[in-house]
């Protein structure tokens, strides 16, 4: 082939100052001419994906209406859940974190000590935020007691777990919607009448299950805890306490599946069962109250029953987290931005999802009636009084403990106990192993 | 000017043409680093990035810790990645010969232009435009215990509902089925290109010599086969090995880790536990076993 095609070293270089000149020349007319007094733009990033994604959308929308003229805007940006923690990190160690974003209270210990997020205290301060008016268990939820004790996330909503019931089952079987069991016994006498088999299958569950993953797990951690156990001490020292009630627990949620047979090991996804009527019983949260509403699915929610010595069930806080800036400056109008939306958050509570953690809210006489009817949302309401069981532990191996998971150490050590992979015993042992060298890592 | 000093005059330009002294091809250069920066920057470097992170304890946020063989020595501890190792290379096991004896078997029937055949090389080829995600939701559906296409059909012949990816004996089965039908595709045509290529001569030669067409398959088209049936097995073994979007999307590991893949681990360890030297640790000893997994197969089916 000829080298017709040769390029002298000097007509080589001219070319690439010629290409880096235009170049530039591009960048440069693109840039923005920027003006004395441009709004600031918080940038605000959700996980949000459900029919609750909807109404915080308008939250956030309602706050850019209320400040056209006040010089701030939030931007916000929907990334998917699984994954929203990574994206966080990697854009906060190269300095492009968002200004602030959804967190879950009690499962962010690594982000504390690394910096990701700001401690509050001083900020709510500055802002007039009234930290008086939250629910003192929601604020020192949102404490790590390891750094400080200081606040780092501020409560938007308190989530908890209830059964929502499908009331055509139960008038098929004959049941008082009214009397919903208040104790294990009644609730599996209720589910055995709502179940459907074929021989010895079960083909309509009375009592909504998966054979692994969120649903058996967060079961196993409510029923437990309602039995006396406990992930750890109030001192953060010791893990797994009184495991006999553990054990007791997983030979509960067994006997769904093996004993009683009101449950089976075939669904698939739980939400699209219960929605179509292939169970009875559901226990889950708010998020799911909107779309089964819109379904139009014959349903109420119950509060949790009484199936252990002690009523309770679990709790999940969310609410919103600053992460950590270049500029210092902007967290000034980040936490007015978050004061704005906690103040205005009848909305999210009434129709988004969750109880309020203030009072101010709960007082406001449209708390109860606007919003989903109070037979949907009272129960998960009402719930939170007995709602003691976080999904956070304060200690940097958080996830470990999270009793809502589908997929991280407590879910796959119980999902080889539901398939009879691993013995009570075993897995019991195996927990408080992981746990205790969790706690000890700090 | 004499021939002779033009001679004179010309040599030392030949030589200095012969020689390339103070030209150098630099558009060559230019071309080619269009490919090879963002090659060497995305491909190359993180590799090396990955190698070293296996060595360190680092979750994105702040330096990593130098940690030693400390990953590897949890990893190789660790009963999950055990399980995910071992599911892995059943996964090979079960997809490989699957995608290979079926794509042979459908280019067959559309190489020899059987009924339908125009039809069947559409529908043979079309899940391979498919992305794994919707692959993967759909077979969901297919496979579900109750309401599935599949145990609705296996009923008709009296065998009753199978939990294809609720339970753990069947799950590896179930996310198998549906790589199977997704990567069919991509071997039908290989197989169906080679086959157009074969000699008609050999085999119009074999049947005036009376050999059944079974005869005729085995020893005369077969062997012809046998590079594009190396070649189909090295890229479906690479491909098995990988499986991650059929395991993520349709049992997402599960139950109890039955189902869970290499590649599957490694993204929950990194991504959800954010402990990336682990991962990379895992990483490496993935990549050790697709290389001593695809020599060994190499070698079996190397050519005489």
């Amino acid at each position: 082939m000829s080298t017709n095609m040769k390029m002298s070293r000097r007509q080589f270089a001219k070319g690439t100052v010629a290409t880096a000149a235009l170049a530039a020349t591009g960048v440069l007319t693109r840039l923005p001419k920027v003006h004395a007094a441009d709004p600031i733009e918080l940038v605000h990033w959700s996980w949000l994906s459900a029919s609750d994604a909807e109404v915080w959308t308008q939250m956030i929308q309602n706050f850019n209406d209320a400040h056209k003229d006040k010089g701030v805007q939030i931007k916000m940006e929907t990334v998917p859940d699984d994954q929203y923690e990574t994206k966080v990190l990697a854009a906060a160690a190269s300095g492009q974190a968002p200004d602030f974003g959804w967190g879950t209270a009690g499962l962010h210990a690594q982000w504390a000590q690394d910096g990701v997020i700001v401690p509050l205290d001083d900020l709510s301060k500055q802002v007039g935020l009234d930290l008086a008016d939250f629910s003192a268990f929601s604020i020192s939820s949102s404490r790590y007691p390891k750094y400080d004790n200081k606040l780092f996330m501020i409560p938007m909503d308190l989530m908890t777990i209830q059964p929502e019931v499908n009331l055509d089952h139960v008038k098929e079987a004959g049941l008082d919607p009214d009397k919903f069991p208040t104790d294990g016994d009644t609730l599996i006498e209720w589910a055995k009448a709502m179940t459907k088999r074929d021989g010895d299958k079960v083909t309509r569950s009375g009592i909504m299950m998966t054979g692994s993953a969120v649903q058996p797990t967060i079961t196993w951690s409510i029923v437990a805890a309602q039995m006396g156990f406990k992930r750890v001490s109030d001192d953060y020292k010791t893990a797994a306490q009184n495991p006999e009630a553990g054990k007791q627990a997983m030979q509960w949620v067994l006997d769904l599946f093996d004993k009683w047979k009101v449950s089976t090991r075939d669904v698939t996804n739980r939400y699209k069962a219960f929605g179509t009527g292939q169970g009875s019983i559901f226990w889950t949260g708010p998020w799911t109250l909107n779309g089964y509403v819109q379904q139009k699915l014959n349903f109420r929610s119950y509060a949790f029953p009484k199936i252990g010595s002690t009523l309770l069930t679990y709790l999940e806080e969310g609410g919103m987290e600053l992460y950590v800036q270049k500029d210092t400056g902007r967290y000034e109008a980040s936490m007015q931005a978050v004061k704005w939306l906690s103040d205005n958050s009848l909305l999210w509570t009434t129709k988004g999802r969750g109880a309020s953690p203030r009072t101010s809210i709960q007082n406001n006489p449209q708390y109860k009636t606007a919003g989903l009817p109070w037979d949907l949302r009272g129960a998960f309401v009402e719930g939170v009084s007995y709602a003691t069981l976080n999904q956070g532990v304060p200690v940097l191996a958080a996830q470990d403990f999270a009793p809502y998971a589908g997929d991280n150490f407590l879910a796959k050590t119980l999902d080889e106990v539901w398939n009879n992979k691993k013995s009570i015993d075993d897995a019991m042992t195996a927990i408080q192993t992981k746990w205790q060298s969790d706690l000890d890592e700090g | 000017m004499t021939a002779s000093t033009t001679a004179e005059m010309s040599a030392p330009i030949a030589q200095q043409r012969r020689s390339g002294d103070g030209r150098t091809d630099w558009a060559g250069y230019l071309f080619v680093s269009f490919f090879t920066l963002p090659f060497l920057l995305f491909n190359v470097a993180p590799i090396f990035f990955g190698i070293a992170i296996a060595f360190t304890r680092w979750g994105i946020m702040g330096a990593p810790h130098w940690v030693g063989l400390k990953n590897f020595t949890n990893v190789l501890k660790d009963d999950w990645v055990a399980q995910a190792f071992t599911n892995t290379l059943l996964y090979g096991l079960i997809i490989v010969p699957g995608v290979v004896i079926l794509g042979l078997i459908f280019a067959l029937y559309v190489n020899k232009g059987w009924p339908l055949s125009g039809l069947a090389r559409v529908l043979f080829f079309s899940p391979n435009v498919v992305s794994s995600t919707v692959i993967g939701l759909v077979w969901v559906w297919m496979l579900d215990t109750q309401f599935g296409l599949v145990n609705h059909y296996l009923g008709f012949l009296g065998i009753p509902n199978i939990p294809w990816i609720t339970s753990t004996r069947w799950s590896l089965v179930g996310v198998s089925m549906a790589s199977i039908w997704w990567d069919l595709g991509l071997a039908f045509i290989l197989f169906l290109a080679a086959l157009q290529d074969l000699p008609k001569e050999l085999n119009e030669a074999a049947e005036v010599d009376g050999a059944s067409p079974w005869q005729r398959l085995r020893f005369v088209i077969l062997p012809q086969l046998r590079p594009v049936i190396s070649m189909v097995i090295t890229l479906q073994l690479i491909a098995s090995l990988r499986i991650f979007s059929q395991v993520y999307v349709m049992t997402n590991g599960g139950p109890a880790g039955s189902s869970t893949s290499v590649i599957f681990y490694i993204y929950q360890t990194a991504i959800f536990r954010h402990l990336f030297g682990p991962a990379s640790a895992v990483s490496m000893l993935l990549f050790t076993m697709i290389l001593v997994v695809t020599a060994l197969q190499r070698w079996l089916i190397r050519e005489q």
